[in-house]
């Protein structure tokens, strides 16, 4: 009991004393989480893509000209410039949004190597990480109850009505959708992060 | 006028020239667009191949399209990246957008369409190379390392996180083929350790972001390692000096322990050590002092403790009717099979044994050594029967004189030969007959430790021993046992080859009789002299009345005596015949077809007076089958 009181006083002073701030630490945890759902949602595109036979992959190929991923309504920044114009607490809530859109599509998605029921859990975990963030930061609590009632998807059920569908296109669509999601995550909240930190040089 | 005419033609000619040349146009050929390529994540530059150009001057202009709209859109800027290039700028690009591209071709006949092309700017980054690198040399506890730095390339925003790279290194020394390759991951720094002193080494640097492709080498960085060899010189200093010493030491032992050493490797030669040879005598040269030396007194052995070894006794037996007991002797034939005790008593009843006297001893005295060989090899063929029997051909061979068949079975029981009659001059020596007596004697030597010696059965021997030689002694103690044992064990053996020798037999009729001519006593018991004690065999083997092997006819005569003529006469006594035969034999077996007197007369000429002191009996059958009977 002694021994578990004074490690907890030495953390909290450690805590307290680290240059890094709670912020800085969810942010590096948000992340590394964000990362390694892209690192899967690739892996997943990847294997599909292989599986398809070169006659399917032409085919598929042309569908990209059309807009199909349901997070197309969410407006997001698609450039740099735009990125660096948005507040931090924009790009977290838009991440918010993203990651919030595909928890329930998630679990349509093919597994592949992985087991499917892995990416939905940890898209709630990340979704509960960066709704940590927007509490941290300032004017979190005020935004995020207003985004988080506008932001329902108007296609809520899209993926949903057509989950019975199977079809080779449905996966493709799918899986690039995640893919081109979770790196938008990725590169907001990296931004984001970056720009909160104090180091000039936020890469390492 | 002629100005228009001139225009005209000129014209004609620029037209018509092409085609007098012969050349042909065509449409351009299809262009392709080969890579599109971002180095920050805000620019990206498509480049493509044109086709054939067809003859004429063509034209190219990409046209791309936006994911979202059906808008079509011209590259902003062809000359930027270059030749066949088009470079979309800041505010052209858009990320996770896909553009469709195409490049059209275009000339005065026709234009050509190259395939479409869907990029997406966040898939296609690949970064300038890392720049400002350095390399310096560090030291770490007197070790040397390098530790080469760098920093990203200029145009990727890595401070705003818009772009996050990770570094791979290479480095390999200037004389080398294989690079050696670091990953550094996110940093900027690297060590590089375990240097090879005084060596170039090259260093290259490269990133990548996290999806994208690598950069290229950056330029390649030049360091030279100093020499720390002093170091490794000093412990080189320390091994020679201690190697050294240590060399001494060995050479000193070996010199100490020279002598011990030569001993052992290099033995000395042993000279020659024979009793009594002496060399300084062999130097001087005088033999006879020499050979002198070599005499031991003792060899020769001219006393044998073992004379008595070399003695050949012959057992004599025979079964006189009144069931006489006969003495014999115990004949040692061979030391081998035959564990016989001798007895040097001469006891010959002179009953037809060889070194009896009832015999024709000049016969007996010549044949006696033949005859012992003929023993010993037939003693020891009996106790491998058939597996001498060309041995004992051989033997049978030497012989001059046919042998006059009188095998004898024996079953445990001794039979008498009419071994005292020498064959018949006209029985030349018949191999076969030889062979078959032998073989018969053969037959007696068991395996068992009865030493069962058939006597040399050689021709001559026909004069002296047909008897069985039992060679007894007490180291036989299972002769004493009830005589059926030895009974059974020799029949058992004897049986088979009687059988078999049955067969062997020519039929030359000298032989089939004789295998009917038998004897048979039963060793009643063995006296403490070693003497067998036989008597002949009682009735009861009424069962054998239909062995086929058995001889039939089993005739015995008595000699009544010898002629002039050495002509054994016979006696036959018909009583001989149930009594002989036994109880092996039927009566049937008492063959009338034998004329004594005839066989008598032809009967083979004894020698010597051995007849008369037989048993007198003799197996007349064997007689009988001489051809003149």
């Amino acid at each position: 009991c002694l021994s578990a009181v004074l490690l907890l006083s030495l953390l909290s002073l450690g805590v307290s004393s680290q240059p890094i701030t709670d912020g800085q630490r969810l942010f590096s945890i948000a992340v590394s989480r964000v990362q390694h759902l892209h690192l899967l949602a690739q892996r997943l595109f990847s294997d599909f893509e292989s599986s398809l036979q070169t006659e399917e992959q032409r085919q598929l190929n042309k569908i990209f000209l059309q807009d199909f991923c349901n997070s197309d309504y969410i407006i997001s920044p698609i450039d740099k410039h735009e990125t660096q114009r948005s507040s931090v607490l924009k790009l977290l809530s838009i991440s918010y949004r993203l990651v919030e859109s595909w928890e329930f599509p998630s679990r349509s998605l093919s597994g592949g190597s992985a087991p499917r029921n892995q990416i939905s859990p940890k898209l709630s975990e990340l979704k509960t990480g960066i709704l940590l963030l927007i509490k941290a930061s300032e004017d979190g609590a005020e935004l995020f109850p207003d985004s988080s009632a506008l932001q329902l998807p108007p296609y809520g059920n899209y993926y949903q009505s057509l989950s019975a569908d199977e079809s080779l296109r449905r996966t493709y669509e799918l899986l690039a959708c995640f893919k081109k999601d979770m790196h938008k995550v990725e590169t907001y909240l990296t931004v984001a992060k970056c720009r909160l930190s104090p180091e000039a040089n936020c890469t390492l | 006028m002629k100005k228009a005419v001139e225009l005209v033609l000129l014209l004609l000619l620029l037209f018509f020239t092409p085609h007098i040349m012969g050349k042909r146009y065509s449409p351009p050929g299809k262009p392709t667009l080969t890579r599109c390529r971002s180095p920050e994540k805000e620019t990206f530059t498509c480049w493509w191949e044109p086709g054939s150009d067809g003859g004429l001057p063509t034209t190219h202009a990409l046209y791309y399209r936006k994911e979202s709209s059906e808008r079509v859109y011209e590259c902003p800027d062809y000359h930027t990246a270059g030749e066949n290039s088009c470079f979309f700028n800041k505010n052209d690009t858009s990320i996770w957008v896909n553009y469709n591209i195409t490049v059209v071709a275009t000339n005065t006949l026709g234009s050509a369409f190259s395939d479409p092309v869907d990029v997406d700017v966040v898939y296609i980054v690949k970064p300038n190379p890392p720049e400002k690198q350095t390399v310096t040399i560090m030291e770490d506890k007197g070790w040397p390392f390098l530790r080469v730095s760098w920093e990203p390339p200029q145009k990727a925003d890595t401070r705003s996180g818009w772009i996050t790279l990770i570094y791979e290194l290479r480095v390999k020394l200037e004389e080398e083929n294989e690079w050696e390759m670091h990953l550094a991951g996110h940093q900027k720094t690297f060590n590089i350790f375990s240097l090879r002193s005084g060596g170039k080494y090259l260093v290259e640097v490269r990133c990548k972001p996290d999806h994208g492709f690598w950069s290229e080498w950056s330029s390649t960085s030049y360091i030279k390692v100093p020499d720390y060899f002093h170091r490794e010189k000093s412990v080189w200093i320390l091994l020679t000096i201690f190697s050294a010493f240590i060399f001494l030491i060995l050479t000193w032992l070996l010199h100490m322990n020279s002598r011990s050493l030569k001993n052992c490797i290099l033995p000395p030669v042993p000279g020659p050590k024979i009793k009594g040879f002496d060399n300084q005598l062999l130097k001087n040269g005088k033999s006879d002092e020499i050979f002198s030396a070599l005499m031991v007194s003792n060899f020769p052995p001219t006393t044998s403790s073992n004379y008595e070894d070399l003695l050949v006794e012959y057992l004599e037996v025979y079964v006189p009717v009144e069931q006489e007991l006969m003495q014999e002797e115990s004949k040692d034939l061979h030391g081998g099979c035959l564990k016989c005790e001798r007895s040097t008593s001469d006891s010959d009843s002179g009953r037809g044994s060889c070194d009896s006297h009832t015999l024709l001893m000049d016969k007996c005295g010549e044949t006696k050594e033949e005859g012992r060989h003929t023993d010993r090899a037939s003693s020891r063929m009996l106790t491998e029967a058939q597996r001498h029997q060309k041995g004992w051909e051989k033997d049978t061979l030497t012989y001059a004189h046919g042998d006059m068949v009188s095998p004898d079975m024996s079953n445990g029981r001794v039979k008498t030969w009419p071994s005292v009659f020498s064959p018949l001059p006209q029985y030349s020596s018949n191999p076969l007959d030889k062979q078959s007596s032998l073989e018969m004697a053969k037959q007696h030597c068991l395996s068992t430790s009865s030493c069962l010696t058939q006597p040399g059965h050689s021709t001559k021997e026909a004069l002296g021993p047909s008897n069985w030689d039992f060679c007894l002694g007490n180291k036989q103690p299972h002769l004493l046992h009830p005589q059926t044992q030895v009974g059974r064990q020799l029949q058992a053996h004897s049986e088979v080859n009687i059988s078999n020798i049955g067969r062997k037999q020519a039929p030359a009729g000298l032989q089939s009789p004789a295998l009917r001519s038998t004897e048979y006593v039963e060793v009643q018991r063995v006296n403490e002299e070693d003497l067998v004690l036989l008597q002949p065999v009682v009735s009861g083997c009424g069962r054998i009345e239909g062995y086929p092997q058995m001889p039939k006819g089993k005739d015995y005569s008595k000699v009544k005596g010898v002629d002039s003529d050495n002509m054994l006469l016979l006696q036959r006594e018909v009583m001989e015949e149930d009594w002989w035969t036994g109880n092996c034999y039927t009566s049937s077996t008492v063959n009338t077809t034998q004329k004594p007197t005839a066989c008598i007369h032809t009967a083979m000429p004894v020698q010597g007076d051995m007849a008369l002191a037989m048993n007198g009996y003799v197996d007349t059958a064997t007689m009988c089958t001489l051809p003149t009977c």
